[in-house]
């Protein structure tokens, strides 16, 4: 199964722990991912939020570099990145948009045709839980843990068509598989402040403070995220959400692929285990 | 003039609609089968615990219309009996009743009312309310059920300190498929909201509108004595989250009289539920030629309010949403239209 | 357009409903199905701290107060979570009535009160316009110069940086210059 793959900027930074597991992972189910030959940054936030037509060119430049590729789906582990793609491709439907952005050579025919999932979306949908079963080695009898969703991998609904925006159940199902117990909590899909941690870092200690008291009430040992924003801001911001709320926390954030790697039995390190601000030493006890 | 008293009439459903429609068939000397799946009559009437706006027991009425129909011998009544199929046969129909022992018997009728009632919306599609994952957050009926269980002398229920009623889940939401308004909601939450005061006088009870509905006699006065004599707390605004917070829920809407979000904590949910048709009665209007609205709702004829079809008429919330005296009120009229048909006089004749 | 004066009593006669149409024209986002009732309010990540919360921002453009939704704190405060455009009963895309009015708060060059927020998303832009991709650490960095807090998050920066978080390796598209034609006859375009 040969799908494009869209690491995104984090990917290539701060969260390059997320592309290392998503890459074995994807490895190890058989998964043929093609890295998109010179993507372009998604725009993110800062472009939709200043010039619509700027973010949907940037993203079909993308979408158009796949279809280049002869391939007809990409696939990326962020969720910023899996909503602003898929806008795009939504956007292309629209023949004016198709249109000016053939004309001003970001596009050709076809760049519409591409489909667009977040990739545990290939996952569950391509993949399926029964060959992910097959490939545990190692369960995941470790923490409880709280599978957070935030925004952008089912919302808005019309856009994601992926599970249940409000009571999402997609990542909660894999860790299951994974030998893992999730618990049920209030906040898998509430914002955790999203591009904001540099530039209001206030909101980000708001937010990002309500998802990790609402995962501590619920007794959960770690978070578990599809999102390299999620990670960063609930991580590196975790200090100072503690201060800010007098309230000790110290859940680790970890990637979902890393989790799907340890159960796979690749060790920590292969997984980037060591990069996570707030130490996983549960994980590592059991799987180190 | 002739009267032929061998017409027949079939009644589906013996909610209050098809009671009343029944007690006035029989009581103009025509035999009537009176068709009910479930194994009593009353429908959702004999469920509630009290009404609006007069605070009575339903239960009183109901028992009085049963009273009633065991008095009328032209009534033979069929419960745990649904219609299996129907057919035409000249201006007839040759129906098949199947019984709970798997038994079918086969009756003929001249006239047909459908009155099968409605059901409330599944709002388990609206994940951010909760209803089927939080045990705490219940539909409009199932909370009926909770005000008797606190009525009830000596029961050991749990009392909430504070409970939050939502309106207009379901209705008024087109992303939804349900545009329309369920009509009588407001009228219910404001009862069972102050019911919640009489019964649990230390509860705190938050009605959530978006406006209050209250065209009727007496309703007004009704919805104004329930925040003024009964201190319920009206919020004007459609909640938007429900979160379970330290063994509570906490409701998340916005204040719109203020512009202000805010949040309460709570121990219940009530969700005033749009009201459906029941799943059956597409089906059940498609057998008999009868009329239904995009939404599953029996529609009538042109001109005529409670015919549906040639020989088929309806009454009660099948139509749409309506409230006790008003599919009491139908049963009737739809039993009129029956027996003037029984008694039509030929054209020309004045 | 007759201009909204806060000093006197709205005369809605007056009113012009041009901002209305211009929005369902551009964006496809009818207000006229909004019911009032809140739930985009009640649910959203930041209410709390917008000066004028989502709801309002619906009426304002039935008010057409142009105005007032260019100088609005939310309009960079919003965190485009979507959870107002979702659980709208008429799926009103606020959102994208936010996108659009930021759009054309840059162009009438009305600036951001909270200049944080929007000096980030150019920073960001820059990066894209000039290399096609955005590297964080360079980013962050350069927007404590240009916000003046030269010393924000430089613990934590430290701590990222043993961690192997930051890399310093600004990357680059190789067609960056068609990367730049977009920005060109975008967002750089000068209208008229």
């Amino acid at each position: 199964m040969a799908i494009a793959y869209y690491p995104g900027c984090s990917l290539h930074s701060m969260a390059h722990e997320y592309d290392i597991s998503a890459r074995l992972v994807s490895e190890r189910l058989g998964i043929d991912l093609r890295e998109v030959t010179d993507w372009n940054c998604c725009g993110a936030t800062a472009a939709h939020s200043l010039n619509h037509k700027l973010a949907v060119g940037l993203n079909s430049r993308n979408l158009n570099l796949v279809k280049d590729m002869k391939l007809d789906k990409i696939t990326t582990p962020c969720a910023g990145c899996f909503s602003r793609l898929k806008t795009a491709s939504l956007e292309l439907g629209d023949p004016a948009m198709r249109e000016s952005l053939q004309d001003l050579g970001i596009i050709s025919e076809g760049a519409e045709a591409v489909q667009v999932e977040h990739l545990l979306q290939v996952m569950l949908e391509e993949v399926g839980l029964d060959k992910i079963k097959q490939n545990v080695v190692k369960p995941l009898k470790g923490p409880k843990l709280a599978a957070y969703y935030g925004c952008l991998i089912t919302r808005p609904r019309a856009v994601a068509q992926f599970d249940d925006p409000e009571q999402p159940m997609a990542l909660d199902n894999l860790l299951q598989a994974l030998g893992a117990e999730t618990v049920p909590w209030s906040h898998k899909a509430e914002c955790c402040g999203g591009g904001f941690a540099a530039s209001d870092t206030a909101i980000v200690v708001d937010l990002g403070g309500q998802v990790l008291e609402a995962a501590r009430q619920a007794g959960a040992q770690a978070l578990v995220v599809a999102c390299p924003m999620c990670q960063a801001n609930l991580d590196t911001r975790q200090q100072t959400i503690e201060a800010d709320r007098g309230q000790k926390y110290g859940l680790p954030i970890i990637y979902f692929t890393q989790l799907m790697g340890l159960a796979f039995g690749f060790t920590p390190k292969q997984m980037g285990m060591q990069r996570l601000l707030v130490k996983p030493n549960q994980l590592l006890a059991l799987h180190g | 003039m002739t009267t032929n008293l061998d017409k027949k009439a079939l009644v589906v459903g013996a909610g209050l609609a098809g009671m009343e429609a029944a007690i006035k068939i029989g009581q103009a000397g025509y035999e009537v089968y009176l068709v009910e799946k479930e194994n009593t009559m009353g429908g959702v009437t004999g469920q509630l615990f009290s009404s609006f706006p007069r605070w009575e027991n339903p239960r009183e009425l109901v028992d009085n219309r049963i009273q009633t129909i065991n008095q009328i011998e032209k009534i033979r009544v069929l419960t745990t009996t649904t219609v299996q199929s129907a057919r035409r046969e000249g201006e007839a129909f040759v129906v098949d009743l199947q019984k709970a022992d798997g038994q079918v018997e086969q009756v003929a009728a001249d006239a047909v009312v459908l009155a099968t009632g409605f059901e409330l919306m599944d709002v388990s599609v609206y994940g951010e309310y909760g209803y089927g994952i939080y045990p705490n957050v219940v539909n409009s009926l199932e909370f009926e059920d909770k005000l008797r269980e606190w009525s009830a002398a000596g029961s050991k229920a749990d009392r909430p300190k504070s409970i939050a009623f939502f309106k207009c889940v379901g209705s008024r939401d087109r992303s939804k498929g349900n545009p329309y308004c369920s009509k009588i909601c407001c009228m219910y939450t404001a009862k069972q909201a102050g019911l919640t005061k009489d019964l649990l006088p230390e509860a705190k009870a938050y009605v959530f509108y978006m406006d209050y509905r209250a065209a009727g006699k007496e309703y007004e006065e009704f919805v104004r004595s329930v925040i003024e004599t009964k201190h319920v707390r009206y919020v004007r605004g459609r909640p938007s989250k429900v979160l379970p917070e330290n063994g509570r829920l906490v409701v998340r809407a916005e204040d719109t009289l203020m512009g202000v979000p805010i949040e309460v904590e709570v121990d219940m949910v009530v969700l005033a539920s749009a009201i459906v048709p029941r799943e059956g009665t597409r089906v059940l209007a498609g057998m008999f030629g009868a009329l239904t609205d995009q939404y599953g709702f029996i529609e009538n004829v042109p001109f005529e309010l409670r015919q549906t079809g040639n020989g088929v008429f309806f009454a009660g919330a099948c139509g749409f949403a309506v409230e006790t005296a008003g599919a009491q009120a139908q049963g009737a009229a739809a039993a009129a239209d029956v027996v003037a048909l029984f008694n039509r006089v030929p054209q020309g004749v004045k | 357009m007759a201009m909204v004066d806060y000093y006197r009593p709205l005369r809605l006669n007056q009113i012009d409903s041009s901002l209305q149409e211009e929005i369902k024209r551009t964006c496809g986002v009818d207000v006229e199905l909004c019911l009032e009732c809140g739930k985009c309010t009640g649910g959203c990540s930041n209410a709390h701290i917008f000066d004028l919360t989502p709801r309002k921002i619906v009426q304002l453009v039935k008010l057409g107060d142009e105005k007032r939704l260019l100088n609005m704190d939310s309009l960079w405060t919003c965190v485009s979570c979507q959870l107002c455009v979702d659980r709208c009963p008429s799926h009103i895309d606020i959102p994208r009535i936010m996108d659009y009015m930021r759009e054309k708060a840059r162009k009438k060059n009305v600036r951001a009160q909270r200049e944080s927020i929007e000096i980030f998303h150019e920073l960001m832009l820059d990066s894209i316009r000039k290399t096609g991709r955005v590297a964080e650490a360079p980013l962050a960095l350069k927007h404590n110069l240009r916000t003046r807090q030269y010393f924000k998050d430089a613990e934590l920066g430290g701590r990222m940086f043993f961690k192997g978080k930051l890399n310093p390796l600004s990357p680059k598209v190789k067609n960056v210059k068609q990367v730049k034609d977009l920005f060109a006859q975008t967002i750089d375009k000068k209208e008229g």
